[in-house]
């Protein structure tokens, strides 16, 4: 009976893509729960945060099954308010954060309703899985409709230009919140409804997926660049859950099943890592009451488990094999190259190459920003936090981290047995076919093998007295204390001694390349000029009916 | 079990070894004769390593041990593995090993990453420094690098090592066109840098920082360190010969010949870090994102219209 109402209604529908972001929803949730346990003790507005936390959760379930296009609207516009409800309670510094928020997010949305009506028009359906528009050049409305409703995707996944929210957002929210939101459900959200309409709703055409690789790739690189740059853990973790969508879009641009099931991979993949990461920068937070990574360091020895975990979900963020980031990237690359046998004259090709080296080159410089976080926050030199008594979090808060720092792991080296096979696989239609070769289970037991062998070597060699330490040696001399390199300058020669980038990366941080302050500066503009002319001068409002009148009078007398 | 004794003993670990030792000598006595010194004898580097085995093992103080111990050995392990999968698509092209061309990029670059976590773990400042000059090291060589392998690939429609090596058994060598050549000339500036080579050792920078990220290193962790930089010194010219002159090495004779041109590319190599001196670092980073990536595009270019 119910099954009947729900499903033979045409509102609801289950597939395998979306039962798959329904367990990665109802997983996160969980996750996120039992961390809100230890992170929130204490703190006020607890009620409020759970509450909004589960309905963001059930309004999320509701994205995954419905099938009916206004149906997704609201549901989709639910989770814009939540979103801005849980960023607000942060008090009163995130409110700027939350508005901005909630202008981006509720703007695409706006984008989205354009598209509903237009796809009605089109095809006087609304139901989501009847729909199925074919995307030509000649005709505007439906590529009108599709690049609505893909800009509505990439506002809620944080793709350019419409991503600025997200490292404002990551900033200021409690951190729950930005692993939770950002770092996980929106993208799984944002990547699945991009999915299902480029996948299923659409016909795509060559330009549309161009299209679409070079909004990715151009993500990428540029969210990673200024990802390099930042002195605060919690606003280069946002720059990076902005750059991982690149690969994402990118995947499911390629329109070939390896890619498309790389990018689908991606979202998963980022989703467990990113996740891990911004909780473990809120436990970092919450033990050492700052975020800035120039008053970080050496915490390495005093938050273990939380050092072990941010280490492999960096890893894995950065695409080292055989952890879970390599294979999703590894895939999409294919993708990219499957593209090649279909390339149709040198431009298109060229598009595909300039996309695979943005992709390549984007994994080294994530590597680079996240080596960078690691020395800051948890190797390096560290006295200035040991006497402030750091120690580790407790078991609700490193809990869950461990597991998800252990899914990158599995989700890497069981790859195939594991995540493609049930998961990914189905959603694509089993047909992927690779170019290329990845072993990542052999590939772990030989490390570990080669690592055992290094361990063979260690014992050979002459470490009886493992007890003997002494001061870092830097010429004899002591360390004077304000010579720590934190590593917030590792890439000054990036930022400062590179002529074409220094002009970037002036422009990008006085806001030149945020939509949101570009639009505020054109609505302010048009509102000053209305202002001033309705200076509330009574002289001059007569003079301009007069000039008024001049005119009606020389038009109908003419 | 087969996959095992490839990897630790033929052609992985422990021949990669040897022959990353008697390469090591190789460059030390061409060095030499440059110079007009007569040069070390053959076990030399072997010795080397014996002594250092045997020498006190000092930790410093604040550090983060495990993380300090344990990646020496991951670098160890990533780059015999990125050796192995480089051997064997010479010797069994047709079957292929582990991984492809992009695992084998992204795991040459694991002793690099290795290198840098572990001395950022030894809480030394100079360390520190020489790691993040490693990094950008890492960085700028990785764009031109990435460009110059694509040139192959665009030609060979093929991202396996063997199918790369195949290709050119049937076309002739990647080289021998105006775009291979090109991409040669950007890939051995890249690969000496990944060796930390003179001109790009500002990483070590013995004069300067006193070995930078090797600084805190002593003993068996400092032996690790070496072994794992004579096995580069076979994986990333050997990786130079698979992209560009590859040859099937499946008999004795064309093993040697296979040898031979390694050796080749170890030569230039050694050449260009005898007549050079050491860069900065912005000068590095100008350096491959300026002139050799604009290079690399021009070879890409010149790939696309086949030739």
């Amino acid at each position: 009976m119910i099954q009947r109402i729900l499903f033979n209604s045409g509102l609801f529908k289950i597939d395998v893509l979306s039962s798959l972001v329904l367990l990665g929803v109802i997983f996160f949730t969980v996750l996120i729960l039992l961390y809100s346990i230890g992170f929130m003790r204490g703190k006020p507005g607890r009620g409020q945060y759970y509450t909004y936390i589960i309905l963001t959760s059930l309004a999320s379930l509701a994205v995954c099954l419905t099938n009916n296009l206004v149906f997704l609207l609201v549901a989709w516009g639910f989770l814009g308010i939540t979103l801005y409800l849980l960023i607000a309670l942060a008090g009163p510094q995130a409110r700027e954060a939350a508005k901005k928020t909630l202008i981006i997010v509720g703007g695409a949305d706006a984008l989205m309703v354009l598209a509903a009506a237009i796809i009605y028009c089109l095809t006087g359906t609304l139901e989501m899985d009847k729909i199925r528009i074919s995307l030509s050049a000649s005709s505007l409305l439906p590529v009108l409709a599709y690049l609505c409703l893909a800009l509505a995707c990439f506002a809620k996944a944080g793709a350019m230009p419409l991503h600025t929210w997200i490292p404002d957002c990551a900033e200021n929210a409690p951190l729950p919140v930005t692993a939770f939101l950002p770092a996980s459900l929106d993208k799984l959200l944002g990547i699945y409804l991009l999915a299902r309409v480029s996948l299923d709703m659409f016909v795509m055409s060559r330009t549309m997926n161009m299209f679409l690789m070079l909004a990715g790739a151009f993500t990428i690189v540029a969210a990673v660049m200024m990802a390099l740059i930042q002195h605060n853990m919690k606003r280069l973790l946002g720059y990076h859950a902005v750059s991982q969508v690149g690969y994402m879009v990118l995947g499911i641009g390629t329109g070939i099943p390896v890619g498309v099931a790389g990018g689908i991979f991606h979202m998963l993949n980022n989703a467990v890592y990113k996740s891990c990461l911004f909780l473990t920068a809120g436990s970092v937070e919450q033990r050492a009451k700052t975020s800035q990574l120039d008053a970080l360091g050496g915490l390495s020895r005093l938050m273990p488990l939380t050092y072990i975990s941010s280490l492999i979900a960096s890893l894995s963020i950065s695409g080292v094999p055989p952890f879970n980031g390599f294979i999703s990237k590894w895939m999409v690359y294919q993708g990219l190259i499957g593209n090649w046998r279909l390339a149709n004259g040198k431009w298109e090709m060229s598009v595909y190459l300039l996309c695979l080296v943005a992709a390549v080159f984007g994994s080294a410089l994530t590597l680079a920003s996240f080596l960078k976080l690691l020395h800051a926050v948890f190797l390096g030199q560290g006295e200035v936090l040991s006497k402030r008594q750091v120690r580790e979090v407790s078991a609700w808060m490193w809990f869950p981290q461990l597991v998800l720092a252990l899914l990158c792991i599995v989700f890497g080296i069981f790859a195939y047995q594991v995540p493609l096979k049930y998961f990914i696989g189905p959603a694509v239609g089993n047909n992927i076919e690779f170019f290329g070769l990845w072993a990542p289970a052999l590939a772990a037991i030989l490390l570990f093998v080669g690592m055992l062998a290094g361990l063979l070597i260690y014992c050979s060699g002459n470490i009886k007295q493992l007890s003997r330490r002494d001061k870092p040696y830097v010429g004899t001399e002591d360390i004077p204390a304000e010579a720590r390199p934190t590593g917030t300058e590792f890439y000054r020669t990036v930022k400062e001694e590179l002529g074409v980038l220094r002009g970037i990366y002036r422009k990008a941080e006085a806001g030149a390349f945020d939509i949101y302050h570009q639009a505020k500066d054109l609505i302010f503009g048009v509102t000053n000029f209305l202002r001033y002319l309705h200076n509330g001068v009574l002289p001059t409002y007569l003079v301009w009916c007069l000039l008024g009148m001049m005119g009606i009078f020389y038009l109908f007398l003419k | 079990m087969k996959d095992l004794f490839y990897y630790l003993i033929f052609p992985g670990f422990l021949f990669t070894g040897a022959l990353g030792i008697f390469a090591s000598w190789f460059d030390r006595k061409i060095t030499a004769r440059v110079q007009w010194r007569k040069g070390p004898p053959l076990l030399q580097p072997l010795y080397d390593l014996i002594k250092l085995l045997g020498k006190e093992l000092i930790l410093p103080a604040n550090s983060s041990l495990w993380t300090f111990l344990v990646f020496p050995i991951v670098g160890l392990a990533a780059s015999a593995l990125a050796s192995s999968i480089i051997w064997l698509a010479f010797l069994f092209p047709e079957k292929g090993f582990v991984g492809d061309v992009f695992v084998v990029i992204y795991l040459m670059g694991l002793p690099a990453i290795s290198l840098i976590v572990a001395s950022f773990a030894s809480a030394n400042p100079l360390a520190s420094q020489g790691a993040s000059r490693e990094i950008k090291l890492l960085l700028s060589y990785e764009l031109p690098f990435i460009l110059a392998a694509l040139v192959v690939l665009i030609k060979a429609q093929s991202i396996k090592l063997g199918g790369l090596i195949f290709y050119q058994a049937v076309n002739g060598l990647g080289i021998g066109s105006f775009s291979g050549a090109i991409a040669f000339i950007v890939a051995l500036l890249c690969s000496q840098a990944k060796l930390g080579l003179v001109p790009f050792d500002m990483a070590e920078a013995e004069t300067e920082i006193m070995a930078g990220a090797y600084i805190e290193f002593s003993g068996p962790l400092l032996a690790v360190f070496r072994l794992t930089k004579f096995m580069m010194l076979v994986a990333a010219p050997l990786f130079l010969v698979g992209l560009f002159l590859g040859n099937v090495a499946a008999g004795p004779g064309a093993f040697l010949l296979l040898i031979l041109k390694y050796l080749a590319v170890v030569l230039l190599t050694v050449l260009i870090r005898n007549t050079n001196p050491r860069l900065r670092i912005d000068q590095a980073m100008k350096f491959f994102w300026g002139p050799v990536t604009l290079l690399a595009a021009v070879a890409v270019t010149l790939a696309l219209f086949g030739k």
